[in-house]
């Protein structure tokens, strides 16, 4: 008693997944979905841009608040009904497939078709003129559906025009390629990691969480199986090649994890490095500057690399990423400070504001906020701290912000996006249709036996073929009882 | 620059012709206007490959960048897809009328766009830039020849046996336009579908990710989904007639919306392409 309720539930669900009203529903809902949340601000509620919003549409914003649309992409909503749809979308496939075996058997077999199973199974016989022979009959038959598009080939007793078995697979492939391509793209966010990872040049840094600034890892990342390290050899501020400016450009290493390099290359716009599953791309750069504290007595106790950001808004034109601080032996904080490298804004354009010999312009605050130091100093200068300290500028360089992804699912990814497509090729350019005709002799005279399956893109329909061979015979069409 | 601009201002001249040779061959009824309308609109790609041309031979690069050049190859590509169709098949003449204008729009636009030369930066130097346009040029192209033939069929459908059904009555029966307004949103759904893949592919090769939820990216998967309901409805549920028609009909101009509009009205990764901040 159970278990039929249970399987007439599960029957109940899988019919209401796999229909067709639920899956153009879903599609319609996640189309309309997608196309609102390009009008509302994506973001946290905290972000500029969605207060912004949010102050200037109070009446919708509670709704689209609660309906998730400023996270429109990650909402339960969105999320769900993808779920549903990738189901229906499964369910879909599946049904494809039977079909497509069905249609595949019918047409391997119709391939070796003789004139013995035409007559034995065929959907109409044609009356011809009695004046026509046999093999004239099937001539003209053959040139009548040529005439239709429909190319037939003769075979002894038998015209044929019939499909590959292999065409009726672009439908089935497609559906379940949609449904790989669901499965991927979850792997993919499950297990993948995805950061910022600031590096100096010369700098050289384990691949570990504890490396990047900004760090997004899936649940699935295993950081133990990890063992290699990202260096940047060089760093050219504006690189040409082929007449082409490819702007900052570093050149970055991957080191496995006894420190050989996997593989070095220079990374710009639309050439990424690629080492096994990861992808090295470098967004942003910025200034390094290297700095030692030394003692009263002249001698360097620690060195520090700040790094500096360009800044439209900034009066130098830079930015420190974060500010410094300088401890006793304690942990207790001395002094902070900060330093940014003033750009020369004499120059044309922002790429000119570049200064030839970068300096640094370095602030040092006490802990109660008492300005101690505001000095613009060149490399190898020094700005003296209290107590016969000195900071010492060492060095003014750069350092690139490298965006890495470590995802091994990427080429699978491209596999299954390649196979949908080409599933839908085949759907789109293949024919899937099966004719067969042949002589049959009668008591009412001879006749012409057809069998006909016209499933997709066939360039006419049944009605046209019957008609048209019934003309080009001259006899009268009956529908067989066969 | 004059060379090309005159050239241009020549082809647009010629598709301004073929389209009123088209509602007047389709008004009065006259084949061979109709017919003759198809050869103006095969002329005027002459002028307008010149054109383009030029400007390649100039710039170093192709049709890709600024509303001028993406609107001048979208206008290429739907002229000689409808051109190698009626050619292919005379009973699709009439088609013009629904699909020419289409044309004469969107250069018309174009010309009077700001037609500044954009270097190509390094952000779209590869060939994938290339493939991807070109996808995205003939999956728009397809879904016009859509656009047109469902335009056809509802012009006949509400004329119902009347003055509109007869002037149109050279065209293919009705059920066939139907089918073939379906065949040519296929081809559109998988040309698109090429676009989307290359893009993804590229945009992973370009920026780390392969997919962002820009508001171009968001707006091509809209059109490809209802497109895709579309299909459902043509072949799931086995809509026919005025109402898939009218979906057509409809579906296309989201479609350029897609393509032209969305960098004018979002803020998009995009913006470059047409001519907004550089990519």
């Amino acid at each position: 008693m159970a278990q039929a309720v249970i399987r007439r539930l599960w029957r109940g669900a899988v019919r209401f997944l796999a229909s067709t009203a639920l899956v153009t529903g879903l599609l319609a809902f996640v189309s309309l979905w997608s196309a609102v949340a390009t009008f509302v601000p994506q973001g946290e509620a905290s972000s500029p841009d969605v207060s912004a919003w949010a102050a200037s549409n109070p009446t919708i914003e509670p709704f689209v608040r609660a309906v998730g649309l400023h996270q429109a992409f990650t909402s339960y909503l969105f999320l769900a009904s993808v779920l549903v749809l990738g189901f229906s979308t499964a369910l879909c496939a599946w049904r494809r497939t039977k079909v497509a075996l069905n249609r595949a058997r019918t047409l391997r077999t119709a391939a070796t078709a003789d004139r013995r199973t035409v007559c034995g199974t065929h959907d109409l016989e044609i009356a011809f003129d009695p004046a026509l022979g046999g093999p004239q009959a099937l001539t003209i038959a053959a040139e009548t559906l040529g005439h239709l598009g429909i190319r037939a080939k003769r075979k002894d007793d038998v015209v044929a025009a019939v499909s590959s078995s292999l065409s009726v697979w672009g439908s089935p492939v497609f559906h379940w390629a949609l449904v790989a391509l669901m499965v991927v793209v979850l792997v993919g966010v499950l297990q993948r990691s995805d950061g910022l990872m600031a590096l100096a040049v010369g700098q050289t840094r384990p691949d570990a969480a504890a490396s990047y600034g900004v760090i997004n890892t899936g649940i699935w990342h295993d950081w133990s199986g990890v063992h290699r390290s990202i260096r940047l050899d060089a760093f050219e501020p504006d690189f040409r090649l082929g007449g082409l400016d490819r702007g900052p450009t570093p050149t970055v290493s991957v080191l496995d994890g006894s420190g050989a390099v996997i593989k070095t290359q220079r990374v710009y716009p639309n050439m990424m490095l690629h080492a096994g599953s990861v992808s090295i791309s470098s967004p942003a750069c910025g200034f390094a500057v290297t700095i030692a504290l030394v003692n009263a007595k002249g001698v360097e106790v620690g060195r520090l690399v700040q790094f500096v950001d360009f800044s439209q808004t900034a009066t130098g034109g830079t930015v420190p990423v974060e500010p410094f601080t300088v401890s006793d032996s304690t942990g207790q904080v001395l002094l902070s400070g900060s330093v940014t490298v003033p750009l020369d804004r004499s120059g044309a354009g922002y790429g000119e504001w570049i200064p030839k010999v970068p300096t640094a312009h370095v602030v040092v605050t006490s802990p109660d906020g008492g300005q101690l130091v505001d000095s613009v100093v060149k490399p190898g200068e020094s700005v003296m701290l209290p107590g016969g300290r000195q900071l010492r500028i060492i060095d003014v360089g750069w350092y690139a912000r490298l965006a890495i992804v470590d995802d091994w699912t990427t080429p699978l990814l491209y596999a299954v996006m390649t196979i949908a497509m080409l599933g839908l090729a085949v759907t789109l350019l293949t024919r899937q249709q099966l004719l067969l005709a042949t002589v049959i002799e009668g008591p009412d005279g001879s006749r012409l036996a057809v069998r006909m399956r016209l499933w997709r893109n066939t360039p006419t329909n049944r009605a046209e073929i019957a008609s048209e061979l019934a003309r080009a015979l001259s006899g009268d069409e009956k529908r067989s009882v066969s | 620059m004059t060379f090309e601009i005159v050239f241009m201002w020549v082809a647009l001249t010629f598709y301004v012709a073929a389209t009123v040779m088209f509602v007047f061959g389709v008004i009065f009824s006259r084949e061979t206007l109709t017919r003759r309308a198809v050869y103006v609109s095969a002329a005027g790609l002459a002028p307008q490959l010149v054109a383009l041309g030029v400007r390649w031979a100039r710039l170093g690069h192709g049709p890709y960048v600024g509303y001028y050049e993406v609107a001048n190859a979208l206008t290429l590509c739907v002229v000689a897809f409808f051109v190698v169709a009626a050619w292919r098949n005379p009973r699709l003449d009439a088609t013009g009328m629904g699909i020419m204008p289409v044309a004469v729009l969107l250069l018309g636009a174009a010309m009077f766009a700001s037609k500044a030369d954009f270097p190509i930066t390094a952000a779209l130097a590869s060939y994938w830039l290339f493939i991807h346009v070109a996808f995205a040029n003939l999956a728009f192209a397809a879904f016009a020849a859509s656009f047109g033939f469902a335009i056809v069929y509802v012009v006949r459908q509400r004329s119902a046996g009347g003055k509109w059904a007869k002037r149109l009555e050279k065209m293919p029966p009705q059920d066939v336009v139907d089918d073939l307004t379906a065949r040519f949103v296929l081809a559109g759904f998988l040309l698109w579908g090429i676009m989307i893949v290359t893009g993804a592919i590229w945009a992973n090769e370009s920026w780390g990710r392969y997919w962002s939820w820009d508001p171009i990216e968001t707006w091509s998967l809209v059109v490809w989904l209802i497109y895709a309901i579309y299909l459902h409805l043509k072949y799931m549920r086995k809509w026919r007639g005025k109402r898939l028609a009218w979906f057509a009909i409809i579906a296309m101009p989201i479609a350029l919306f897609c393509l032209v509009g969305i960098p004018t009205v979002f803020n998009t990764i995009h913006a470059g392409y047409i001519g907004g901040s550089e990519l």
